[in-house]
C-alpha cells in the first residue's frame, strides 16, 4: 500500500481508533470485588463512613463495602433511571428528604428501595429513633428509609455585632422580638447595608421553616394536601413583611462566596441555621471563628417551640440488593452505632436521631467558633421538638407550587402593602394547592 | 409518427430475455447495492430514531410512573397539558426569549459582520474570533459564569452597573431572583453566547454577495443605506432565512442555559421555565414519561408551525418553486 485513499487524517483517525477500541477490549471494567455498594451525596458524610467502614469489615470477615460518593443528581435523576431501567444500582444508597418522595411513585411493586418497616418494628428502631423523622421516608404506611438526622433549626448570629449594639438575645423570645430588634439593626439605605436575616424572598427553603415551625407542612399522615390551610396562611403572613416591603429586615445574595462575603461584610448579621449548616459556616466562612453564635428559633408566641426543622437524608435498601441482611446489618452500623455517632458528631455536626447519644461528651464539649457554645447540646436539648413533616411522591410539585405562592405574595405586599393581604395569601395558597391535587388526581396509583 | 406492433404472444419474450444464472445474480446485486449502502442509516435511524418516535406518540396517550406503571388516558395528558398554568408559563417564557432572539440577535450579529468587514476596521480577524469565541464554550459552562457575574452585590455586572450609572442602579437587584429580571438575564447571556456564532453566518453571507451590484448602485446615485437594502438585504435573503429558522427552532429548544443560571431550576415564579425545561421536570424529575412524551409531540408541532410561517413570511417557498 503506497498511500492511504483517504489521506493522512482518515488514516490517523482510524489508526486511533483501533488502538482506543483494542485498549479498551484488553482492559474490560474489573468486576465489583466489593460485597456491598454505597451511595451519598453528602462529602461529610462519605468522609465519616469511610472511617467507620474499616470496623464493620473487620467485624464481618470477608465483607468489603465500597462506599461512594456521588453528586446529588446521580443518587436522584440517575438513581430512579436506573431503577426504572432495571441497571445495576448499589445496594444501599442515601436520598436527600426531598427527592426521597419521588421514589415512592408508582405502584408499590415498583418501588425500588426495600420496604423496612417490619424490620424496624421488629427491632423497636421506631422508638429508638425520633419517630417524626420517619415521617418523609413512608409511603401508605410502609417505611422505605432509616432517618439519618434530626435536623432541628437554631439562629446563627454575628456575636460581635450584636454585643457591640448592645443587643442581648436572651431578651429575644418571639418572632416579634426578633423583628423589633431587626428592625433597629437593619440598615437598607445610606452607609453600609446590613440586613437583620438572610430569607429570600423567591425561594421557599427558608419559608417552609416557618411553616413547620407553627406545625404545618405540605402533606399530612393521609398524604393529602395541607399547605393553604391556616397554619400555612399564617406562616406565609408572618413571613412575608420580612423579605417585602419598606420595613423588610431580611435579603439574600445566594450561596457559596457571595454568602461567605455577606457574613463577613456585616451585610447579613442572622442566619437559619439546621445542625448540618453550621459545619458549613465553619468550613466556608472560617474568618468569623469566635465572631458567631448560636440562639434557638424565635418561638411563634411565648412558650412555643423554639425549633423547626431544615433537610434531611435516608438511607435506603435496593431491591437488587443481593445481600439485603448484609445490607441491614451495614445500614444500622452506621446510623445505631452510639460511639460513633458521637464521633462522626465532631466531623458533621449533625445530630443523629438516636437519643441516647445526644447525652455524650461529644455533644457537650464547646465549640471555639461557636463562641465557646456547647453545639450539639443546643441542638440536642431541641430536638425532640422538631416538628413532624410527612413525605409524597408529589412534594417537589408542593414545593415549587409554595415558591410561586411565595413569589406572587411577595410581589403584592410590595405594591399594595397590608390592605387585604390576608385573603390574597389565602387566594393564592388555595390556588397553588388545587394545582397539586389536580396532578395527584391524575395518578391511579394514590 | 410510426408505431411496431409486435405479434400477440411475443411481447414479454421480448422485453425480458432468459438471462444466465450469473447474470441474474449480477443484475440482483445492482439493484440491491443502493439499499445495503444505505442501510446503516435506515438501522440506525430505525433504532434510535423511528422507534423512539412512534414509542414516544404512543407513550403520550398513558399515564406513567416511569416505564414499568402506565395506564392508557387517551387524549388526557394533552387536554391537562393546555389547562395547566405551567405550561402556558413555559410557552409564554420561550416565546419571550424566542422573539428577543430574533429582534436583538439576529440584527446584532448582522451589524457586527457588516462591521467587520469593512476595510477601515483594524484586527478584523482578532475580532471575528473574540465575537465568535463564546460559542466554543459549553452552554453549562456559561450558565455558571454569568451566575456568578450576576451575583447581587458583589456581581461584577451589579458593580460595573452601579459605577456606570452613578449609584443609581442598585447594587443589590438580584437578576437571578427577581422574576423580572430573570428574562433579560437569560436574554443577555444568550446573546453574549450566540451573537458571534450567527455572525459568521452573515459574514459568509456577505462576501458571496457580487460586488458589482454595488459598484453599479454607487453610480446610480444609491447611498449606504439603500445599497443595504436593495443590494445586501436581498443578496442575503437565504442566509437572514436559514439563521432566522434556526434561531428560532434554538431558541425552542432552550434549556441548559437557563436550568444552569438559576441553580438546577425554573427561577423564582417559574420566570426561567421555558418548554424543554417543562418537558424534563415531568419525564425526570417527577417520572411521569407519557406526558413529557405529549409536550415533546406538542413542541416539534409548535416548532414545525411557527418554522413554516417564518418560511412563507420570508418568501422561502415562492423561492423553491421556481
Amino acid at each position: 500500500m503506497r498511500s492511504f485513499p483517504f489521506g493522512l487524517a482518515a488514516l490517523c483517525l482510524l489508526l486511533l481508533s483501533l488502538i482506543t477500541g483494542a485498549y479498551i477490549a484488553a482492559h474490560p471494567t474489573p468486576k465489583k470485588t466489593s460485597t456491598l455498594t454505597m451511595w451519598t451525596f453528602a462529602k461529610p458524610h462519605y468522609e465519616a463512613y469511610s472511617k467507620a467502614v474499616p470496623a464493620f469489615e473487620k467485624a464481618n470477615p470477608g465483607v468489603k463495602v465500597d462506599v461512594q460518593l456521588v453528586s446529588y443528581n446521580a443518587t436522584t435523576q440517575r438513581l430512579r433511571a436506573a431503577f426504572w431501567a432495571d441497571l445495576d444500582v448499589p445496594d444501599l444508597v442515601e436520598v436527600e428528604i426531598s427527592a426521597a418522595g419521588s421514589f415512592f411513585r408508582g405502584s408499590e411493586k415498583n418501588i425500588g428501595f426495600l420496604d423496612l418497616t417490619d424490620r424496624i418494628q421488629a427491632e423497636n428502631l421506631d422508638k429508638r429513633m425520633v419517630a417524626a423523622r420517619f415521617g418523609p421516608y413512608m409511603s401508605r404506611g410502609r417505611i422505605y428509609g432509616l432517618p439519618h438526622d434530626v435536623h432541628p433549626v437554631q439562629l446563627a448570629y454575628r456575636r460581635d455585632i450584636f454585643e457591640k449594639e448592645g443587643v442581648d438575645v436572651k431578651q429575644i423570645e418571639t418572632w416579634d422580638d426578633f423583628v423589633r430588634v431587626g428592625q433597629q439593626l437593619t440598615k437598607r439605605q445610606g452607609g453600609q447595608t446590613r440586613y437583620m436575616i438572610e430569607l429570600s424572598d423567591t425561594s421557599r427553603d427558608n419559608l417552609e421553616v416557618f411553616l413547620f415551625q407553627r406545625g404545618g407542612g405540605y402533606f399530612d399522615a393521609q398524604g393529602d394536601v395541607i399547605f393553604d390551610n391556616q397554619a400555612a396562611v399564617q406562616a406565609m403572613m408572618q413571613y412575608v413583611p420580612l423579605v417585602a416591603g419598606p420595613d423588610r429586615i431580611g435579603n439574600n445574595l445566594g450561596g457559596g462566596q457571595i454568602l461567605t462575603r455577606a457574613v463577613e461584610d456585616g451585610y447579613l448579621l442572622c442566619l437559619l441555621a439546621p445542625d448540618w449548616r453550621t459545619k458549613s459556616f465553619e468550613n466556608d466562612i472560617p474568618k468569623m471563628k469566635g465572631k458567631m453564635a448560636l440562639m434557638p428559633l424565635p418561638a411563634i408566641e411565648r412558650g412555643g417551640p423554639r425549633t423547626s426543622t431544615w433537610g434531611g437524608t435516608m438511607l435506603g435498601i435496593t431491591k437488587k440488593c443481593q445481600n439485603p441482611d448484609l445490607a441491614w446489618k451495614f445500614a444500622k452500623f452506621l446510623y445505631l452505632n452510639e460511639q460513633d455517632l458521637a464521633e462522626r458528631f465532631s466531623g458533621t455536626n449533625i445530630i443523629p436521631p438516636v437519643r441516647a447519644v445526644w447525652d455524650s461528651p461529644a455533644f457537650t464539649r464547646p465549640s471555639p467558633y461557636w463562641s465557646g457554645q456547647p453545639l450539639g447540646k443546643t441542638y440536642a436539648d431541641l430536638a425532640p421538638q422538631v416538628p413532624l413533616q410527612y413525605g409524597s411522591p408529589f412534594v417537589q410539585i408542593a414545593k415549587d407550587k409554595l415558591g410561586q405562592a411565595l413569589v406572587a405574595c411577595v410581589q403584592r405586599y410590595n405594591t399594595q402593602g397590608k390592605e387585604g393581604f390576608e385573603p390574597f395569601v389565602q387566594e393564592q395558597l388555595k390556588r397553588s394547592a388545587d394545582q397539586v391535587r389536580k396532578m395527584m388526581a391524575r395518578s391511579p396509583y394514590q | 409518427m410510426t408505431t411496431t406492433t409486435l405479434p400477440k404472444g411475443t411481447q414479454n419474450k421480448v422485453h425480458t430475455p432468459v438471462l444466465s444464472r450469473g447474470e441474474r445474480w449480477t443484475r440482483f446485486q445492482q439493484k440491491l447495492a443502493p439499499y445495503l449502502f444505505v442501510s446503516p442509516f435506515l438501522i440506525l435511524f430505525s433504532v434510535f430514531g423511528l422507534y423512539p418516535i412512534i414509542k414516544s406518540l404512543i407513550l403520550s396517550t398513558y399515564y406513567t410512573d416511569g416505564p414499568k406503571d402506565m395506564v392508557f388516558i387517551g387524549l388526557g395528558n394533552f387536554r391537562f397539558l393546555f389547562a395547566d398554568p405551567d405550561f402556558h408559563k413555559a410557552v409564554k417564557n420561550t416565546a419571550t426569549f424566542a422573539l428577543w432572539s430574533v429582534f436583538l440577535q439576529l440584527p446584532l450579529s448582522l451589524g457586527l459582520a457588516l462591521l467587520l468587514t469593512q476595510p477601515w476596521v483594524r484586527g478584523r480577524a482578532l475580532w471575528r474570533l473574540a465575537f465568535f469565541s463564546p460559542n466554543l464554550l459549553g452552554q453549562v459552562f456559561v450558565g455558571v459564569l454569568f451566575w456568578v457575574l450576576f451575583t447581587p452585590q458583589y456581581g461584577l455586572i451589579n458593580q460595573a452597573l452601579h459605577w456606570a450609572t452613578n449609584g443609581r442602579f442598585a447594587l443589590d437587584t438580584k437578576w437571578l431572583s427577581d422574576p423580572a429580571m430573570v428574562m433579560p438575564a437569560i436574554v443577555i447571556t444568550s446573546l453574549w453566547m450566540y451573537v458571534g456564532f450567527n455572525m459568521i453566518y452573515f459574514l459568509a453571507a456577505l462576501q458571496s454577495v457580487d460586488k458589482d451590484l454595488y459598484e453599479a448602485a454607487t453610480v446610480d446615485g444609491a447611498n449606504s443605506w439603500h445599497q443595504f437594502k436593495a443590494v445586501t438585504v436581498p443578496g442575503i435573503k437565504p442566509v437572514i432565512t436559514f439563521v432566522l429558522v434556526t434561531s428560532t427552532i434554538g431558541s425552542f429548544q432552550l434549556f441548559e442555559l437557563p436550568y444552569n443560571m438559576l441553580n438546577s431550576s425554573a427561577g423564582p415564579n417559574n420566570a426561567g421555565l421555558t418548554v424543554v425545561m417543562y418537558l424534563y421536570n415531568n419525564g425526570f424529575v417527577t417520572g411521569d414519561l407519557g406526558y413529557a412524551s405529549a409536550v415533546g409531540w406538542t413542541l416539534a408541532l409548535g416548532v414545525l408551525v411557527v418554522s413554516l410561517i417564518q418560511m412563507r413570511l420570508t418568501g422561502s417557498f415562492k423561492g423553491a418553486n421556481e
